[in-house]
């Protein structure tokens, strides 16, 4: 019998499955409600919506196996049985930081009215010094930090905008 | 035959001037810095190369994207030898032996036998460009609408199957890729699809910001997950090639050489496959399989001839039937689109001097990673060094850039958010990500097969089954879906006998 115990659980597959098996059941109503364009003369293997309901069917029904395949392995090792990652991870609070920064950065203040190089320094400077101020602490060097974040910021402002607006002449957010 | 030699000549020579020398130069750099960073990868490094390139003469474009390539692939080398961590998927195989040498105090030679494999892996790939892409571009005009769309479903498919641990995982995300490409108004009536009354939706998923943020933003993500580990550099001695390491494994070099070429003509398969299908066939016909794993000169020598020589091989379907041979070929075919050159069984017509172009980048990317790999260790050392947070925020901003740049609207960069959150979501359910790369890229192609077919067949399914490299197509594909049937498979075994690879067992 080949190693049942993978790295994802089938609790976790099954939530694949279904989100999948939604996902393209969804795909199809829509595509059956698309306009058959027979007022241009279009049939049925040439309706636009013809081709997305094919990948929508074959969606769903890829999730309805993955879904029947997390089932039949949770009868045999449980919902919950899943191979030890080896990875080490960064605490959740971190991640949760990190992505909401990145976010920030490119939906409220690139191209919303504030000039992109200051946008930049300012979301560089501020990643560099967040994500470095435990280790800057402990080693007591939190101005030497700010300093080195600062100079990341930028450094990189003005480098990204000097390349991209007047050696390749594309126009920055 | 003498037609390819002075067209060949030619291309050689129109990169022979001071600008394209410092852009092999810089790119070739850049690649190796991208590819022995852990977390980049190749694919994103051309997706962020393509969108500096944007307004360059096309030639010159692509030269850089073409050394980038190449560069990154090589450089990955570099980190799984130092580090034990491979600085691309494709270095992975490097990793069992590279890293063995490190710890018995050969790095540097370990680094030289790396800069032999994939220098030599480079040309072995791109004599083969220059041989098979005249004929399959001959081939390939006999191609019509129902052999597009098979070939194009066979690359999702083998991209599904090969690239992953698990083909129904692989053939959901190439699914979740044809979805995508099918977003936005469709060929022959201009109907807005999935739009829902957007008109940027309306004008469809740009392939750029969409691969930048299916392998840029997402793998940022993933490195934002994982706490930074400290960095541990083996010492190393002279990183000069030893004659000796090339001339006693030339068996392997031109074996692994074919091995990667012939992956990488596979649609979608890429470079971290052709490196362990490399390293198994050397371990397989080795008379010292024990030394496998723990410092073999010809476990690394296969799998890093094996992964530089994919890249011409990635190139051949590319350039001759449109459909990219790996995840960062799909970026660099969608570059091609973007300058405006068109890719395809007509390109021995329209462009046959556009081969031997590529073909000179090819060489010309070599002799940057040659460069490099005798020259760069101690900078590249500098780099490993340089912490997380400092790299993490500086290519979020290119990736933010990048996505504007291509068409200077934020709806890109939305776009780029997007595929990074849905790239890093398949990654953490372990999905893998190149088939639904290939789903977009080959996504209009499959339709525009599969309708234009129907329309010219009146409707009749007949001729997508009864043509002949249709059928040939067709069948080659319900044989590997059925392979990974786990009952067709423990059938398969026990005829074999050899163990198969159901989808129940990743």
């Amino acid at each position: 019998m080949p190693n049942e115990i993978h790295l994802s659980s089938p609790r976790r597959d099954l939530a694949g499955g279904v989100v999948w098996t939604a996902l393209g059941c969804v795909i199809v109503a829509l595509s059956w409600q698309m306009d058959r364009m027979t007022q241009q003369g279009a049939t049925l293997h040439t309706a636009p919506g013809l081709w997305p309901g094919i990948v929508g069917t074959l969606l769903a029904a890829l999730g309805g196996v993955l879904m029947l395949r997390s089932w039949q392995r949770a009868q045999r090792i449980g919902w919950n049985a899943a191979a030890k990652d080896d990875a080490d991870y960064a605490p959740q609070s971190s991640f949760a930081l990190a992505t909401v920064m990145f976010f920030v950065y490119a939906l409220l203040l690139v191209g919303r009215g504030l000039p992109f190089w200051l946008s930049t320094a300012l979301f560089v400077t501020t990643f560099v010094f967040l994500f470095q101020y435990t280790l800057r602490r402990a080693a007591g060097k939190l101005t030497r930090g700010f300093a080195v974040a600062l100079a990341c910021g930028v450094l990189t402002s003005l480098i990204v905008t000097l390349l991209f607006e007047q050696l390749f002449y594309v126009r920055l957010p | 035959m003498f037609d390819g030699l002075i067209a060949f000549g030619h291309s050689i020579w129109s990169f022979c001037d001071p600008l394209s020398i410092g852009l092999i130069l810089l790119s070739s750099l850049v690649g190796v810095i991208i590819g022995a960073l852990p977390g980049l990868t190749a694919t994103m490094g051309v997706a962020l190369m393509t969108t500096l390139t944007i307004k360059m003469p096309s030639n010159q474009a692509l030269l850089v994207l073409i050394c980038t390539y190449v560069g990154a692939i090589y450089g990955g080398s570099r980190s799984a030898i130092l580090l034990n961590i491979p600085g691309t998927p494709a270095s992975a195989a490097s990793c069992l032996d590279g890293h063995a040498l490190a710890k018995q105090g050969h790095a540097g030679r370990a680094m030289g036998i790396a800069t032999s494999g994939s220098v030599l892996g480079t040309l072995i790939g791109m004599f083969f460009l220059a041989l098979f892409t005249p004929i399959l571009g001959n081939l390939a005009l006999k191609f019509g609408s129902y052999e597009f769309f098979w070939l194009a479903l066979f690359g999702v498919i083998i991209a599904g199957t090969l690239t992953g641990d698990d083909p129904l995982k692989g053939w959901i995300a190439g699914l979740i890729g044809i979805f995508t490409a099918a977003i936005g108004q469709e060929a022959i009536y201009a109907y807005d699809r999935f739009s829902f009354g957007s008109r940027d939706l309306a004008g469809g998923f740009q392939l750029v910001p969409a691969l930048v943020g299916a392998f840029g933003f997402a793998e940022l993500l993933m490195a934002v997950r994982e706490r930074p580990a400290p960095v541990k550099i083996s010492p190393f001695d002279s990183v000069i090639p030893k004659l000796g390491d090339v001339t006693k494994h030339w068996r392997t070099i031109l074996r692994s050489g074919v091995i990667g070429t012939f992956i990488g003509i596979l649609p979608g398969v890429g470079e971290d496959v052709a490196a362990w299908s490399s390293y198994a066939a050397a371990k397989r016909v080795s008379k010292e399989k024990e030394k496998f794993g723990k410092g073999s000169i010809d476990g690394l020598m296969a799998a890093e001839t094996g992964d530089n020589a994919c890249v011409p091989g990635a190139v051949i379907p590319v350039l001759t039937l449109a459909v990219p041979g790996s995840a960062p070929a799909a970026v660099l075919m969608a570059a091609m689109l973007i300058h405006g050159v068109r890719p395809g069984p007509m390109i021995m017509i329209e462009a046959p001097t556009f081969v031997y172009d590529v073909v000179a980048m090819m060489m010309f990317a070599t002799i940057g990673i040659l460069i490099y790999g005798l020259t760069l260790t101690k900078l590249l050392i500098k780099v490993l060094m340089v912490p997380k947070p400092i790299i993490l925020p500086i290519i979020f901003v290119l990736c933010v850039v990048g996505s504007y740049a291509i068409s200077q609207r934020l709806f890109d960069v939305w776009v780029m958010l997007g595929f990074g959150v849905l790239g890093y979501a398949l990654r953490r359910m372990h999905y893998p990500v190149a088939p639904l790369v290939l789903g977009m890229v080959l996504g209009d192609l499959m339709e525009k097969g599969f309708r234009r077919g129907l329309v010219l067949s009146d409707g009749d399914l007949m001729p997508f089954f009864t043509r002949p490299i249709s059928a040939a197509l067709w069948i080659t594909i319900v044989l590997v879906v059925l392979l990974k049937v786990p009952a067709v498979g423990r059938g398969f075994a026990r005829l074999t006998g050899k163990a198969a690879a159901p989808f129940s067992s990743p």
